[in-house]
């Protein structure tokens, strides 16, 4: 395979690593620069506004809204296939200067849209999620 | 020497468009023979192409060629680096630099993709651009990332009724064009609404399918185009890149998110000919799927979000009696896919007088390539050079 933009081996050299170990302890980790406070999503290694090499991590609620969303009725991807047809979405960070992350959505679909209010679920490894601890999303449940 | 003053195509070929996989011929041969065929409309000898540019993941790189051609000299071989189909007009761009500062003086622009040698183009085209961020979540491939930039587009308030019109366009113009994998299909409103969902709000009819091919279009200076051709098709300007003020590969985190990053290729476009949107008789879009050449149209200056829904009718849209005709040999979706080379293509074709989708009068052609990518591209080409 060629190589990603962010690959780097071992894995723990990554630029997005914090975030990945992250979601293994249940936190939502978002790269922010420690010179200027300036939210760095996805994850890179210079701070476009100010130049700073020293980007930190700080927690973040896992809520957001949904940016866009798609549901997939093809098997494109082989270790999804069983759960085909399946919705990912795009969630926006209020809590991030607006950072958008992609997960899968899970639970009742009715009333998911652009504009809808999600949580995330933290879930651990699977083959399916290439080892990686991931978050789900799924629709806020109004308070009643 | 006395530097060009413009460049000019001056022959195409392409091979037919094969189901995937189902080339009888290896890539490298569809290219050699897509390649001698634009050589014979050049009336030159194969042999004497000095220049080789492709763009995307293309395997065949010009010291592969100068062998089979027995070329003379190779003095330029370059791909565009990054954006895939985005670079398709870019590959153009740059045979415009290597012809007008002298580096070469016959450039072959070119994309081949057979299966059977570079397995499937959806694969390759996405190589390294889909990390661990898309695929750990069951994305990874084009038609899921460009679904939800298309939901954006829709929610943005382009009505569905402007994606449906140009599909419908694209399989008119197919349906007058015999090469046309998607010759027989009568695309009706109901058999576009009724087609199967591929990735919501994506159905079949919005998405293009890939097929083996190659095309090549040979350019040089205008100058030299004159002794070789009586039907030169002028290069009036070529641009690429990409406007933020977030732009590149970022996950789904650019910005303008839903724009086609051809806002300031257009503009430098647009500045260097004194043209505009109104001088354009016809434009070849790519397709991949049909949300991004809506934003391309946006972006392009041919229509705004807000009047999409009037603009972009299939009765605007097709030839010879809408006043913005798209695709006029079906392009990307009902042509065949060949990463968008096939619209490069078609605007040389049409400006020929060449197209079986032919637009009454027309003198200039706009080619749009590869919209929504990291990277992306137009060219604008005419039958008459610049005054
Ligand atoms: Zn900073």
């Amino acid at each position: 395979m060629a190589n990603e933009r962010d690959e780097v081996h071992p894995f723990e050299g990554r630029v997005d690593f914090p975030y990945w170990d992250g979601l293994g302890r249940d936190e939502l980790l978002v790269q922010r620069c420690t010179g200027c406070a300036r939210w760095s999503w996805p994850a890179d290694w210079r701070c476009p506004r100010c130049g700073s090499y020293d980007l930190g991590w700080e927690p973040v609620e896992p809520r957001g809204v949904v940016y866009s969303w798609v549901r997939t009725h093809l098997a494109f991807v082989p270790a999804y296939a069983e759960l085909v047809p399946y919705v990912n979405v795009l969630v926006e960070l209020p809590g991030a200067d607006g950072a958008r992350l992609m997960g899968l959505f899970t639970g009742p679909e009715e009333g998911l849209e652009v504009g809808s209010v999600v949580t995330g679920t933290f879930q651990a490894p699977s083959a399916r999620t290439l080892d990686l601890s991931v978050l789900t999303w799924s629709l806020e449940v109004a308070a009643a | 020497m006395k530097r060009p003053t413009g460049v000019a195509a001056v022959g195409y070929g392409a091979t037919p468009y094969y189901r995937r996989g189902q080339s009888p011929h290896a890539e490298r041969k569809l290219l050699l023979m897509a390649i001698d065929e634009a050589a014979t409309m050049a009336g030159i000898d194969a042999a004497e192409i000095d220049g080789f540019v492709s763009y995307g993941a293309d395997l065949e790189d010009g010291p592969r060629l100068t062998g089979p051609l027995g070329t003379k000299e190779l003095r330029w071989s370059s791909l565009v680096w990054g954006g895939g189909g985005g670079g398709s007009s870019a590959a153009i761009a740059q045979a415009e630099a290597a012809i007008l500062s002298g580096q070469a003086e016959t450039v072959v622009v070119y994309r081949a993709t057979a299966e059977s040698t570079s397995g499937r183009l959806s694969s390759a085209v996405i190589q390294g651009v889909f990390g661990i961020q898309y695929r750990a979540h069951g994305i990874d491939s084009p038609a899921q990332a460009l679904g939800l930039r298309t939901q954006r587009i829709l929610a943005n308030g382009v009505p569905p009724s402007a994606l449906r019109a140009i599909a419908r366009a694209s399989y008119f113009h197919a349906g007058n064009t015999p090469h046309a994998v998607g010759r027989d299909v009568d695309l009706t409103d109901e058999l576009y609404e009724g087609s199967r969902r591929i990735v919501d709000p994506i159905r079949l009819y919005d998405s293009s399918r890939e097929n083996d091919a190659a095309a090549a279009i040979i350019f040089t200076s205008a100058e030299r185009a004159a002794d070789l051709t009586e039907k030169p098709i002028h290069l009036l300007a070529s641009a690429y890149g990409a406007q933020g003020p977030r732009w590149g590969e970022l996950d789904e985190n650019h910005e303008p998110y839903t724009a086609s990053s051809q806002a300031s290729a257009a503009r430098r476009m647009w500045d260097r000919t004194g043209l505009g949107p109104d001088d354009v008789d016809a434009v070849q879009l790519y397709v991949n799927f049909t949300g991004p050449p809506v934003s391309a149209l946006v972006d392009l200056g041919f229509c705004t979000v807000e009047d999409a829904g009037e603009v972009l009718t299939y009765e605007n849209l097709v030839a010879p009696t809408g006043a913005l005709p798209i695709n006029t040999s079906g392009g990307d979706l009902a042509e065949g896919f060949l990463h968008g080379m096939g619209n490069a293509v078609e605007a040389v074709r049409l400006l020929r007088g060449e197209s079986y989708n032919p637009v009454p009068d027309a003198k200039v052609c706009l080619v749009s390539g590869g919209p929504i990518s990291e990277l992306s591209s137009v060219s604008l080409f005419g039958t008459e050079p610049l005054g």
